[in-house]
């Protein structure tokens, strides 16, 4: 019979189904697959994902896996970098395709939804894990425990903490001392304050609206104890809007601080049109190279906080719940998180080990007369104590609902109260949500 | 006359095996996601969790969130105002550098860089400018009068960010109504001349009725780029949205809902139909007036 126009497309599509099918099937199921025992031989291909890394510490990073692979020669390690942009929206793809790297560069609130997804592996739970637990500081590991999921999903790397940098010559010319920078929120809000009437409205002190930690630092509550609810309505926190309300008014706060993120704060402070700014050991080389007059004029001075525990930022390594050489993997992140290739890498770049006994190593200790050795020092010392404010379970979403909630209140839109009883109840639906 | 049984095959399968790579990569970067989302919209799906039938709980919890209105507000004000320049001013600019006189080709290349040059410099760049302290204020400050809050407030970002989007926008346009000016026959210029039509009458009369399809198709295409407006909101009033999200447009909203590891995706997908709806409308009535012009 010969083959009609109509039938054609018919048969063909009759064919195509199954196959299609097929394929669907099989693309769905490919990268899926229960996890290996993390008790086997440490052996296999593995691969690992750090995050915006490869530009600058290439050579860094091939030393370390050669040396493992030396030391375990059945096992094979492949290096990915991602760039810095949409890393979490890489990991959600991965996450969802099933192809998630054995070894992943996690912050906490990364890892959070990847283990309620049950992505990563629970560390706590695998014996060849939980071993290492000891060998970390308490507050770098429970920075990686999840509310509700029972132990720690990331092995902790390397920690940083922001000292607040200031201008000495803004503070000159306010009227200010130079030499006495603001050590708590009231001295803080003072000097901005000052700033503010001396410079006629022109120089700002701050340019950033407060955050979740700022709340945190100042001593609010941020979340009921099982992390359910979030609470930094509380008085406090009223308390900390009342008066970043008063700064925007006075003009110690930048008028484009409500849109403001920490590039475009940083970006003021560089061109000298605020005063104060947080930041990290890795902007020193920046002022140093960029705004050579404001390195002169530059100050250091911890970041005021009303708890006695200054933030803190951790970053850590997952394991994939599915890998297929997860006691290799484990081995691997355990050997990049170790005391020995903290210190090392540490040394290499502005940040901070999370082994235990590591800040109290002369080079995280002594001041060795320069300004990189003193900030190294002010942030080690911060570190001691230091938590991580932002709640885990606080999405991205729910901090651009605190934050659009915070400028209402500044721009007089909504009283500070309202904005975070508004601000906490729209988190909490989310949160219900999810 | 009676075909053979293997030339039947042939005539039969060939036109479908040509279509077949097309139609594989419609079905499965343009159908199936536009079938995902569908599905999606009526589920409580998160990025990494799988969602229930939830009906249409999304598109009720839309009515009662004030960011979709904010969001909706703000993409209907940005196709209000910026349609109407992207419409007329690249036909002006076309007339301005039709004429072929010297320099005019510096002139034409310096109306199109815009165009060419990335959104997130000339965001950056414009960001500078009308920042408090930047060339804008400055002028202004030496004038006696500002600073302006460009970037501070609200509206005014809005608005800055729709001459943003004017203004890259003017040379692709442009180049537009250059291709369609030059079928319009000089003769009816020369009549109407003679007959003592001065330029506006001969605008009126005659450059606008031979290039309306023209402005049928540029209006369509920039209704629909404006409704779904992100790159220069996003870019100048940063990833909240201006000052208390209130330069959100409906595109940002769906970015930030539906985005990240814990990305409300059956929201998200909800709101995106809703983008698409409003665009199908928006562009049958641009098209449907275009016609009832043509006819008229």
């Amino acid at each position: 019979m010969p083959i009609s126009r109509g039938t054609l497309p018919r048969k063909a599509v009759g064919a195509a189904v199954p196959v299609v099918l097929a394929a669907l099937t099989l693309t769905a199921c490919g990268g899926g697959g229960g996890g290996t025992s993390a008790d086997g031989k440490v052996a296999g291909d593995i691969s690992f994902q750090t995050w915006n890394l490869r530009a600058n510490y290439k050579d860094y990073f091939n030393g370390l896996i050669a040396q493992f692979e030396k030391e375990y020669p059945d096992v094979r390690v492949k290096w990915i970098d991602q760039p810095a942009d949409h890393y979490a929206d890489k990991l959600s793809a991965d996450a969802a395709g099933g192809t998630m790297p054995d070894v992943v560069n996690v912050s906490p609130d990364l890892a959070y939804p990847l283990a309620r997804a049950g992505v990563l592996t629970n560390l706590d739970k695998e014996p060849a894990s939980a071993k290492y637990r000891g060998e970390y500081t308490p507050e770098a590991w429970q920075a990686n425990e999840m509310p509700g999921l029972n132990g720690g999903y990331a092995f902790p790397w390397y920690l940083n903490t922001g000292p607040l940098f200031y201008n000495k010559a803004l503070f000159a010319q306010a009227g200010l001392d130079p030499d006495r920078p603001p050590k708590t929120y009231d001295e803080l809000f003072a000097d901005a304050d000052a700033m503010a009437r001396h410079s006629g409205g022109k120089v700002a002190t701050l340019a950033a609206t407060p955050a979740i930690e700022d709340f945190g630092r100042y001593g609010v509550r941020l979340m009921n104890a099982d992390a359910s609810e979030f609470t930094y309505n509380e008085p406090k926190g009223v308390e900390l809007l009342n008066r970043y309300k008063q700064l925007y008014t006075s003009g110690g706060l930048d008028s484009t601080a409500l849109t403001n993120g920490p590039e475009e704060s940083g970006q003021k402070f560089l061109e000298q049109k605020v005063a104060m700014n947080p930041g990290s050991a890795h902007d020193l080389s920046n002022f140093k190279e960029n705004a050579p007059t404001l390195y002169k004029n530059l100050g250091i001075t911890d970041a005021p906080n009303n708890t006695g525990h200054p933030n803190m930022y951790v970053m850590g390594l997952g394991i994939s719940s599915t890998s297929r050489h997860k006691a290799a993997a484990i081995a691997f992140a355990h050997f990049v998180t170790d005391k020995r290739n903290q210190e090392s890498f540490a040394h290499k770049v502005a940040i901070f080990p999370s082994t235990k006994g590591s800040l109290d190593e002369p080079y995280w200790t002594r001041d060795d007369g320069t300004d990189e050795g003193r900030v190294r020092v002010a942030a080690a010392r911060m570190l001691k104590g230091a938590v991580n404010y932002t709640p885990v379970v606080m999405s991205d979403e729910m901090k651009t609902v605190l934050q659009n909630q915070v400028a209402l209140a500044l721009q007089g839109k909504k009283s500070p109260k309202q904005a975070l009883d508004d601000a906490v109840a729209q988190s909490d639906r989310l949160l219900k949500q999810s | 006359m009676r075909q053979s049984r293997g030339a039947a095959t042939h005539w039969a399968a060939s036109p479908w095996l040509f279509l077949l790579p097309g139609l594989a990569v419609i079905a499965v970067f343009n159908l199936y996601p536009f079938l995902a989302t569908v599905w999606q919209s009526f589920t409580d799906a998160r990025t990494l969790l799988p969602g229930h039938w939830v009906g249409l709980r999304n598109f009720q919890d839309m009515l009662h969130d004030d960011q979709f209105w904010t969001a909706l507000r703000n993409s209907a004000l940005y196709v209000a105002l910026v349609v109407p320049c992207t419409v007329l001013l690249p036909l002006l600019l076309a007339l301005l550098v039709q004429p072929r006189v010297r320099f005019v080709g510096f002139f034409r290349a310096a109306f199109y860089t815009p165009v060419v040059a990335s959104v997130v410099v000339v965001a950056l760049i414009w960001n500078w400018m009308l920042d408090d302290r930047g060339l804008i204020n400055g002028i202004l400050h030496a004038l006696g009068a500002g600073p302006v809050p460009f970037l501070g407030n609200g509206w005014l970002l809005l608005f800055s960010a729709m001459a943003l989007t004017v203004w890259k926008g003017l040379g692709y346009y442009m180049i537009i109504y250059l291709a369609a000016l030059a079928n319009v026959p000089r003769e009816l210029h020369e009549a109407a001349s003679v007959d003592g039509a001065g330029a506006v009458r001969r605008f009126l009369s005659i450059t606008v009725p031979s290039v309306r399809s023209t402005m049928v198709l540029v209006g369509a295409l920039s209704s629909v780029a404006a409704f779904k407006v992100f790159s220069e909101v996003f870019l100048m009033a940063g990833p909240t949205g201006g000052p208390a999200g209130q330069d959100t447009t409906l595109v940002m909203l769906v970015e930030r809902t539906g985005t990240g590891l814990s990305g409300r995706v059956g929201y998200a997908s909800a709101l995106s139909l809703v983008v698409f709806v409003i665009t199908l409308v928006l562009m049958l009535l641009v098209l449907r007036a275009g016609r009832g012009e043509g006819e008229r």
